[in-house]
Order: C-alpha cells, then sequence, then structure tokens
C-alpha cells in the first residue's frame, strides 16, 4: 500500500512539475498571464506531494513495511524511533525525499511571499525555474531512484537498519535537514537571477526580492556545516572534525560562494555595479550544489562517508551542464544590459573591500574545488591514483585565511565610495590593539609559531573591528542596533572570528598520544592523567557496547566505548569528551572484547575547541539577526539605472 | 598626524616583535611533535583520503608505529618517506610538486593572481556617472520600502 500511495504521489509531482514549467513558458512568452495561476495550483501541488511522499516513507518505517524497498534498506525493528525517523535521509533515495520535501516547502514559502504577484514575469519565471528544479527531483525518485518500489521479503531476510554511524548520536537527526536547508534554499536566489536574465528585469529589484532568502539560506547551510562537524566530532572517532573529506568539501563550496555573493550584492544594491559577478555567484552557487550532490552521489571520488554508487551521478552531470551552461548563454545573452553604470573610486573604499573579499572567497573555493576533483583528473590523465588530504587544504587555507581576517578587520570600518587615511587610523587603532592584546595572551598561554599567533592577533583585529561597529550600532539605535543585515553581519563576524581562532589553536597545538593500559594503571598526557579503573558493558537487541571507565585528573570518569551493532556486524567506537573553555580531553579506544580487558587508549587534546561551536552558534544567530529589518535608511546614491535605459545608452545611434 | 603615527609605529613594532617572540621561543621540535606532524603527512592506504593519524584501521596504526620506530632510531623525513613509499605506495597526503600533479598546486596561485590583476583594473578604471532618473530613484525607493516593511 506504502509503495502504491509513494509512488503515485511521485508520478503526481513529476507530473504537475512538467505541466507547471509548460503552462508557465507558455503563459509567460504568449504574455497570458492570467494563465499563471494555474501554474500556482501546480505548485501548491508539487509542495503537497513532496511533504505526502515523506509521511508515507515515515509511516512505512514506522510500521516496518519491508516490502517498500527503502524500508528493506534501512528499516529495522530495532532501530529507536529517533533513529527510525532520521532514517528517512540516511541513504541515497530517502535523502532525495528530503530535497524534495525541503524544495517544495520554499516553493510554497514563494507562493505565500509573492500571492500579490501572480501576474508579474519576474515571479512567473522564477516559479517556472523552482518547479523545473523539481521536475528533476521528481524524475529521480519516480524513476531510477525510486524509493518506493515494491519488493518481495527473501526468505531469510535479516532487517539491517540504518548505518551504525547514524544510529548513535542526537545530531543525525538535525545535521542533514539543516545542511538541506541550506543547499536547496539557495535555489530561490538562482532561480529569480534566472527570471530575472529571461526577463530582462536586471535592476536591482530581483536582488532585494531575494536577499532575506539567501540570508535565510546561507544561515541553514552555515549551520549545517557546523552540526556536522559536530556530528563528526562526537561520533566518528578520529580526534577531529574536518577532514576535507569530498563530501565536506561539497558542502563548503556553496558556503563559500554564497558568502562571496552576500558582500558583493551589497555592492551592487548600494553603486549598481557588479551585476555580472553577482549573478555569477548566484548561479554558481546553485551549481556547486549540485556538482556536490553529484560528487557525493556518483561514487566517481571516494569518500568516507560519500553513500551511494548509484546510476543517478550521470543525472546529477546532465543538470549540473544544463545549469551552468545555460547560466552562461544568459549572461552572455543579457551581457549589453548587464553594464555597470558606475566604477570604485578608491581602493580604500567599502566596495573595493567587497571585491577583495570576493577574490579571496573565490580563490578558497577554487583551491576546495580543484583539490577535490584533482584526484579524478590525474586518473582521467595518465591513470596514476593521487589522495589529496588535509596537508595540501591546510597549506592553501591558511593563508588564505590571515588574509580574510585582515580584511574582516578593515572593510566594517570602511565608508562607501572613498575613506581618508586619518578616517582609517582613528577607527582601525583601538580593534588593532585588541589584536596585539590577543598576540599577547596567547604568548602568555603558551602559544608558539608565527601563523597560529599571527592568526590570534589577525582575530582579536577583526574581533575589536566588529565590534565596535555593534557598539556604535547599540548606542545609536538601542536594540535595534542588533537586527538588520549590517548587524546581524557583525555578529556574525564575531562569530567567525571564535571559530576562526578556535580553528587555528586546536590544529596547531593539538596532542595526540595512544597509550597502553592496564586496570588500575595511570598515563600521563599533556600534564593530564588517565586512571583506567576497569569497565563494563551492556546490551540490547541492538547492540553491545563496552566502555572503559577512565578518570581524568583523579576527578570525573569517563566513559569511551566500542559498540557491535549486531544487524550490520560493525564495530563503532564512540568516543567520549571532557569539554572545556580552554581545551578538550577526547578519549577512544580500540575494540574491547572484555570489560576489564587491557585497553589501548588514544587520548587527543585540541585547545579551544569550544570556541569553535560557540562561534558556529553566534553566526547562526547573527544570521537570524540579519533577516530581521535593520534601520530604515534612504536610498544611496547613486541608484542603479533599470536594463533598458541602460542598453539604449549602449546602442549605437 | 604625528600622534597617529607614533601610535601606529607601536602598534607595528609590537606585532613584529611579539612574532618574533613566537618562533625565536618556539625551539626545537621534540621527538613526540615530530611523530606527530609524520602521522599527519601520511594518507592510510585503505581509508579514503584519512591521515594515518586520524584513521584507526590497522594498515594505519602499522604505520604509525612504523614512524614512531623510524624516528626513535634517528631516520630522516626523506629516508622514512621512501621507506613508507616503498612498503605503502599512494600513501602520501600531499601531492607531489612534479608532473601533472604540480598543477594542483600552480593553479591556485595562477587564479589568485588573475584575479587579483582583474580586481585591480576594477579598482582603477573609471566609468563616467550615468545620469539617473528620477522615476528610477522612485523605483528603488519603492522597492527597499517594500523589502523593509
Amino acid at each position: 500500500m506504502y509503495s502504491v500511495i509513494g509512488l503515485a504521489a511521485a508520478v503526481v509531482g513529476l507530473s504537475g512539475s512538467v505541466l507547471g514549467v509548460l503552462g508557465g513558458a507558455y503563459a509567460l512568452t504568449t504574455s497570458r498571464l492570467h494563465l499563471l495561476r494555474t501554474v500556482r495550483t501546480w505548485a501548491w501541488i508539487v509542495s503537497a506531494t513532496g511533504v505526502v511522499m515523506c509521511v508515507v516513507m515515515l509511516r512505512a518505517l514506522a510500521v516496518r513495511d519491508f516490502t517498500v524497498d527503502y524500508v528493506q534498506q534501512v528499516g529495522s525493528p530495532n532501530t529507536p524511533t529517533l533513529y527510525n525517523i532520521a532514517a528517512l535521509w540516511s541513504s541515497l533515495e530517502g535523502s532525495l525525499l528530503l530535497w524534495i520535501l525541503v524544495l517544495g516547502g520554499f516553493t510554497a514559502a514563494m507562493l505565500v511571499k509573492f500571492r500579490d504577484r501572480h501576474d508579474d514575469a519576474l515571479f512567473g519565471w522564477a516559479l517556472v525555474v523552482m518547479l523545473g528544479v523539481s521536475a528533476f527531483f521528481y524524475a529521480l525518485v519516480a524513476g531510477p531512484a525510486n524509493p518506493f518500489t515494491a519488493v518481495d521479503i527473501p526468505v531469510g531476510f535479516e532487517p539491517r537498519g540504518p548505518n551504525p554511524l547514524l544510529q548513535n548520536h542526537v545530531l543525525v537527526a538535525f545535521h542533514p535537514p539543516m545542511l538541506y536547508l541550506g543547499y536547496v534554499g539557495f535555489t530561490v536566489p538562482f532561480a529569480f537571477a534566472t527570471a530575472a536574465l529571461i526577463t530582462g528585469r536586471l535592476g536591482e529589484g530581483w536582488l532585494i526580492e531575494t536577499r532575506r532568502w539567501t540570508v535565510v539560506a546561507y544561515g541553514f547551510l552555515t549551520g549545517g556545516i557546523l552540526l556536522g562537524a559536530w556530528w563528526s566530532y562526537e561520533v566518528l572517532g578520529w580526534g577531529g572534525y574536518w577532514a576535507w573529506d569530498p563530501v565536506e568539501n561539497a558542502s563548503l563550496l556553496p558556503w563559500l560562494t554564497g558568502t562571496a555573493y552576500l558582500h558583493s550584492v551589497m555592492v551592487q544594491e548600494r553603486r549598481g555595479m557588479l551585476r555580472v559577478w553577482n549573478l555569477a555567484l548566484v548561479c554558481s552557487t546553485f551549481c556547486l550544489t549540485v556538482l556536490g550532490t553529484f560528487i557525493t552521489r556518483s561514487g566517481v571520488i571516494d569518500s568516507v562517508h560519500a553513500f551511494s554508487d548509484g546510476p543517478i551521478g550521470a543525472w546529477f552531470l546532465g543538470l549540473f551542464g544544463v545549469v551552468t551552461f545555460g547560466s552562461i548563454g544568459l549572461i552572455a545573452w543579457r551581457g549589453d544590459q548587464l553594464r555597470s553604470p558606475g566604477s570604485i573610486d578608491s581602493p580604500l573604499s567599502r566596495e573595493a573591500s567587497f571585491l577583495a573579499n570576493n577574490l579571496l572567497f573565490g580563490a578558497m573555493a577554487f583551491v576546495v574545488l580543484l583539490g577535490t576533483v584533482f584526484p579524478l583528473l590525474a586518473e582521467l590523465w595518465d591513470g596514476s591514483r593521487l589522495t589529496i588530504g588535509s596537508p595540501y587544504f591546510d597549506s592553501m587555507a591558511k593563508p588564505l585565511g590571515l588574509l580574510m581576517l585582515f580584511l574582516m578587520a578593515a572593510a566594517p570600518i570602511l565608508p562607501w565610495r572613498k575613506a581618508s587615511g586619518e578616517v582609517l587610523s582613528d577607527r582601525l587603532f583601538w580593534p588593532a590593539v585588541l589584536g596585539v592584546v590577543a598576540m599577547v595572551v596567547a604568548l602568555v598561554y603558551g602559544g608558539r609559531g608565527w601563523a597560529p599567533v599571527l592568526a590570534f592577533g589577525l582575530g582579536g583585529f577583526a574581533g575589536g573591528s566588529a565590534l565596535r561597529q555593534v557598539v556604535l550600532a547599540t548606542r545609536r539605535h538601542g536594540w535595534r542596533g542588533f537586527v538588520g543585515r549590517t548587524n546581524g553581519g557583525m555578529i556574525v563576524h564575531i562569530g567567525v572570528v571564535l571559530v576562526a581562532v578556535g580553528l587555528v589553536a586546536a590544529d596547531a597545538y593539538k596532542v595526540d598520544r595512544t597509550v597502553s593500559l592496564e586496570v588500575g594503571e595511570t598515563a600521563t598526557v599533556n600534564g593530564h592523567t588517565f586512571t583506567y579503573l576497569g569497565g563494563d558493558g551492556d546490551q540490547n537487541s541492538r547492540r553491545i557496547r563496552i566502555w572503559a571507565d577512565i578518570q581524568i585528573d583523579g576527578e570525573d570518569v569517563y566513559q569511551p566505548a566500542t559498540t557491535l551493532y549486531r544487524e550490520q556486524g560493525v564495530v563503532v567506537p564512540t568516543p567520549s569528551v571532557r569539554p572545556g573553555f580552554s581545551e578538550d580531553l577526547f578519549l577512544v579506544t580500540d575494540a574491547v572484547q572484555e570489560p576489564g580487558q587491557p585497553v589501548r587508549l588514544r587520548v587527543v587534546i585540541r585547545p579551544m575547541v569550544t570556541w569553535i561551536w560557540t562561534g558556529g552558534m553566534l553566526m547562526f544567530a547573527g544570521t537570524v539577526l540579519a533577516v530581521f529589518p535593520g534601520r530604515r535608511r534612504r536610498g544611496t546614491e547613486p541608484v542603479s539605472v533599470v536594463s533598458s535605459e541602460l542598453a539604449e545608452q549602449a546602442t549605437p545611434a | 598626524m604625528t600622534s597617529r603615527l607614533v601610535r601606529w609605529t607601536g602598534v607595528f613594532v609590537a606585532v613584529v616583535g611579539l612574532l618574533a617572540v613566537s618562533v625565536v621561543d618556539r625551539g626545537v621540535e621534540t621527538e613526540d611533535q615530530r611523530i606527530q606532524r609524520l602521522h599527519d603527512s601520511y594518507a592510510c592506504p585503505v581509508c579514503d583520503g584519512q591521515s594515518v593519524a586520524d584513521s584507526n584501521a590497522s594498515v594505519a596504526e602499522a604505520i604509525r608505529t612504523f614512524i614512531e620506530v623510524e624516528v626513535v632510531a634517528g631516520a630522516s623525513d626523506d629516508q622514512i618517506r621512501d621507506d613508507i613509499l616503498a612498503a605503502w605506495p599512494g600513501s602520501l597526503l600531499n601531492p607531489p610538486g612534479e608532473g601533472f600533479a604540480a598543477l594542483v598546486w600552480v593553479l591556485p596561485v595562477v587564479v589568485a593572481v588573475v584575479g587579483a590583476v582583474g580586481v585591480a583594473f576594477v579598482v582603477g578604471r573609471r566609468v563616467e556617472a550615468t545620469t539617473v532618473s528620477s522615476a528610477d530613484r522612485d523605483l528603488v525607493e519603492a522597492a527597499r520600502r517594500g523589502t523593509e516593511r
């Protein structure tokens, strides 16, 4: 029954998407705009079928209907309710359902937000693009990645449940949905950018319409990435949080171009410049979400958590090609209308600093993309097998990161158009003093090496600059000094500083030791004592868990464990972490067969890891504040001209 | 102007001095630090890009132990590298700087330089100001009012 309902919903969704695209394109190209009402109806249906499919699959998982293919893959009577819900996105086909649900949610939100614009061509084309993307995903779930396929239950079938790593920490319930909200959210600005290109309404209207949508997508993507890092740290047992794995890189790429866009879009809003660049960034961000999905779903690149080598890689490659070449073609077609009406007056200006920001984020995105796909290129070139890991990415990211921190300090205090040396000097002095203080504190607490200490200094510099802006804004406007894009952005900056400083400290001053301990024995690592008090175990129908009781510094006892998941026959190490303001103590044990046996204990001490998570939360909070309307301001001179006027000027008499 | 110059000179001297202290006071790399650095430099051959430091696989542990033994025995980094690559081919985590793989190091530099030149061009470019009609101002103002409501 669930197979039938689910597949029927997929077919209705696919049909609705296709009819919506065709109907919308017909209505818009023939100027029969009243027909767009029908397209809106189709869009509502498409959004609703996404909900129906997810509800049906969740129900099938809940009742363990093993005649449904996907339930047979990831369902188990032994999986707890929370992880049974999370099983919806624990494998390829289910994750596509989540994608469709989120895309439908954004489409519905657009329909509500623009409910008074049903005959507006810009919104109409944006809706057509949204439905076109929906059609692609519905085609996948109705075709090669159909999770609702009805299957026989094989003789002797033993349910396996989801991947063990996806059923031992609560974060798995939040990280993927949040990441998808970010990934899919960038479809909205892409849809409006495409609509602006098609309609020729290339002024700043579409930017202003979509800026909050972009900020929302950015916030979710930021949260999703950081939750993923946190999950990796708490679950995977390798003592780190970011491995430059292709899947991680795939999520970082659109974040980098999205961040660049959030800055450069202000130049266009204020000065009417960078039109081509902003369109290219919006389209690139969406293209990179598609490319990232291709990388992680096609199996072309090995990854520790790529979870498919199915047939849909070619589909995503096709979509990537269509979106990329389509975007390039549209931008080229509208080239004449995209000329900027102004120029940058001075290198010491807000707009010039945003350009430099874009250069750094663009370079970073290029490095991440190149490092991710290069093993594939090398294999195609001469058959060689290359591994590109953390040392490469770290050596490339560090100089770029230092420059970004410097820019984060300078850019917020720069006025638009032009700044004098005196203004710069006065505004930057106290942030610079804070940077020097940060360096002194770092040295006092044992920080060594020019790069980490410089990073602390630049972190203090950037943090001081952002704090200065927040203090000034709250002095002038009270609580409203915290809200709005600029003020919320400064909160995000402070969060970025905490994340950056945490990353530098946790990486540069990491201590990693493995010790063998008998019961009652104590090891000392970096001034901390670790006493093995013994251990114990428990079991249920799902797993057998054996833990070691490790007393740290003669105080609290922590229990790193190894867990055998019966259905999969997989042993998973479960770390135990003592978090702290100044350092985290991360404990993980090798597989222990019996409680009380000698244990090999790995101790990873990383300073300031908590700062990363705190900074991440601050970034998310700042993004939420940025969504709220800030102080009203007059339009800045000169406002941009409408594109038609530019086109007229560009046309020779 | 003079007081500004003095203040910023002070900041500059302080930064340079603190960086000098951070480098000079760092001391010689200890044996443990060297082992850690080497653990971070090699890939676990069966772990899809994880370093031997991060992997819990048995082959990663074997390489970790091998590095520790070699370091204690006084082998140089190059000797350890050659020995590891002979025993576990493909375990370099950093791409080599020669042949086709050199591109992965060169291309980002090329892109950064081209990008920097492009930004310099845009910043240095002068375009005559475009006349903006009052109707355009009204359009943008109306759009702003609409979104900030």
